[in-house]
């Protein structure tokens, strides 16, 4: 399947959380490879962003109600 | 008797008529596992006390007429991931937790051992089961995993040592997990048989989380055959297992001669593998049409890889949030290990869901296909093994089309990994049979043809058939 490029401000977005809750241990040569790692994932997001579903498609795990007595 | 490269029904016969007897064999692989395992940096510990009692207790099982069946006697080994009681380490490949212990086995330790198996050894694997995005093969504190095939070959990963040491014939079959490609890829680097169950099929308490809803467990061995026996050992509804599932399954190893097959192959499913694994795929395509016919499908046009990908990084991160968060992953063997799950914090909870909602086509699309065969067959691992020092290309991080591991493992799927050639280099090329759910013994009997009518399977390393 093919997509459009992803948009480089969400890469951004995406990637100042990991910088905020990790950047203190990285090195800036690290920084970059997560960065193209979050550039990696807004594309993959993407893929999965161009299959339109509807309200009746549900997730495959199926919650199950709970008694331990049963 | 050589006990090396027998087969586990070959052992089998010898131990029930008493030809051979159980110590003497536990006791022929130990030997070989502590000789030789370190050069395959295949083994994580030599589990000599536990063996020698286990082999004892078979032995007088055995010669007080009280045979159990196929795997009585017979040692085996077990990825370091798997739980072990007794004050054995169970490490999962990561040095931060080389001295991790646990109360009680795993229940597929627990399964094997009342089938009267003998465990001789936990196995080296890459740290995390690769969780972590490792891209190189040196990641695990036992060093990287050595195809028995060459000095300089990964034996694939992530459960190395199972497949190594299978290949080496420093045991007779081993357990490996599989959450991507995890059997498939050590079986195919190593020339040997290896079987990913069903999901549900084989209870995963007591091994290592990496992602709930993708990880299974399977054996390793020298042939499809042996495969089926110890599934049929392992195979089970389990308690404090959930999601394994309670139907039942009977390895069935009748005569497949004469039987006819229906396989399927995807469109273009071999257009990027390298050149020895795409030559030795076309040739196999034609011996498969020996014993049944093969027709090209193709598949709904959906993101499979990105859906696969979306929730196996969403679980692992979630799975090793505590090393994670703690920067305990800094003391990893792999440097990219060490911190690229800090990227996964990117996937939101929205992108998860979606992936889990786009998984229900998966299933049922491949459930769809394969219901017009009985098998649809792929190159076992898209390259041959790569070099110890060389960045591989991997379909978990992305940058290697695997449509096959995708769909099998998100809709998780039941497919075995066999030998189909050498290439010119001299290292082993594989050949996958992936069947509908359920249909372990549809894609054995298929694997058990193939090995009826080829021999690769019977081909060791050369270096290691001088050994043994």
């Amino acid at each position: 399947m093919s997509q459009p490029a992803p948009d480089p401000s969400e890469i951004d977005l995406r990637f100042e959380l990991v910088r905020f809750r990790y950047g203190n241990r990285l090195t800036a040569e690290q920084l970059d490879v997560l960065r193209r790692s979050v550039a990696a994932i807004v594309e993959q997001v993407d893929a999965l962003r161009t299959v339109r579903l509807t309200n009746a498609d549900e997730p495959l795990q199926r919650f199950a109600a709970f008694r331990a007595d049963e | 008797m050589n006990p090396v490269f027998r087969t586990v029904r070959e052992l089998a016969e010898a131990v029930r008529s008493r030809r051979v007897s159980p110590v003497e064999l536990t006791e022929a692989f130990l030997d070989r596992l502590e000789t030789l395992g370190s050069r395959y940096n295949a083994v994580v510990t030599v589990t000599r006390q536990r063996a020698l009692v286990e082999a004892r207790r078979a032995e007088g099982e055995i010669a007080a007429g009280g045979w159990r069946g196929p795997l009585h006697g017979i040692p085996y080994g077990a990825k370091d991931l798997l739980a072990t009681a007794g004050g054995i380490p169970t490490t999962w490949g990561a040095a931060p937790l080389r001295t991790q212990t646990f109360d009680s086995d795993a229940t597929v330790i627990g399964r094997l051992e009342q089938a009267g198996a003998v465990l001789v050894a936990k196995l080296a694997m890459v740290e995390l089961a690769g969780g972590m995005g490792y891209r190189q093969p040196n990641a695990s504190f036992t060093g990287p995993g050595i195809s028995p095939w060459g000095r300089d070959a990964w034996s694939g990963g992530s459960s190395s040592g199972s497949g190594s040491a299978v290949a080496a014939g420093l045991v007779p079959f081993a357990i490996g997990s599989e959450t991507w490609g995890s059997i498939l890829s050590p079986a195919a680097n190593c020339g040997v048989s290896g079987l990913r169950p069903t999901y549900g099929r084989v209870s995963r308490h007591g091994a290592m989380a990496l992602c709930w809803t993708l990880d299974k467990l399977g054996p390793l061995a020298l042939n499809a055959d042996d495969c089926g026996l110890v599934l049929d050992a392992i195979a089970g509804p389990d308690p404090h297992d959930p999601t394994a599932a309670a139907r039942p399954f009977r390895y069935d190893g009748s005569e497949v001669v004469g039987r006819r097959f229906r396989f399927g192959v995807i469109r273009d499913v071999a257009a990027t593998a390298e050149d020895p694994v795409r030559e030795a795929f076309s040739r196999s395509l034609e011996v498969l049409r020996k014993i049944g016919t093969v027709e090209e499908v193709t598949l709904a046009d959906l993101p499979y890889e990105a859906i696969t990908r979306t929730i196996l990084m969403a679980e692992a991160a979630s799975a090793f949030e505590d090393m994670i968060e703690s920067g305990a992953i800094a003391g990893l063997t792999a440097p990219e290990d060490r911190f690229t799950a800090y990227a996964r914090d990117a996937i939101l909870a929205k992108d998860y869901i979606k992936a889990l909602r786009l998984r229900a086509f998966v299933v049922r699309e491949a459930d769809r296909v394969l219901s017009e065969f009985d098998a649809l067959v792929a190159p076992g691992r898209p390259a041959v093994a790569s070099a110890l020092d060389r960045e591989f290309r991997s379909a978990a991080r992305g940058n290697v089309p695997d449509i096959m591991g995708a769909i099998g493992n998100a809709a998780g799927l039941p497919a075995i990994a066999v030998p189909n050639g050498v290439s010119e280099a001299g290292l082993p090329t594989s050949l996958q049979f992936m069947g509908r759910a359920w249909e372990e013994n549809t894609v054995l009997a298929a694997a058990r043809a193939w090995q009826g009518i080829t021999d690769y399977h019977l081909h060791h390393p050369p270096e290691v058939s001088y050994l043994a």
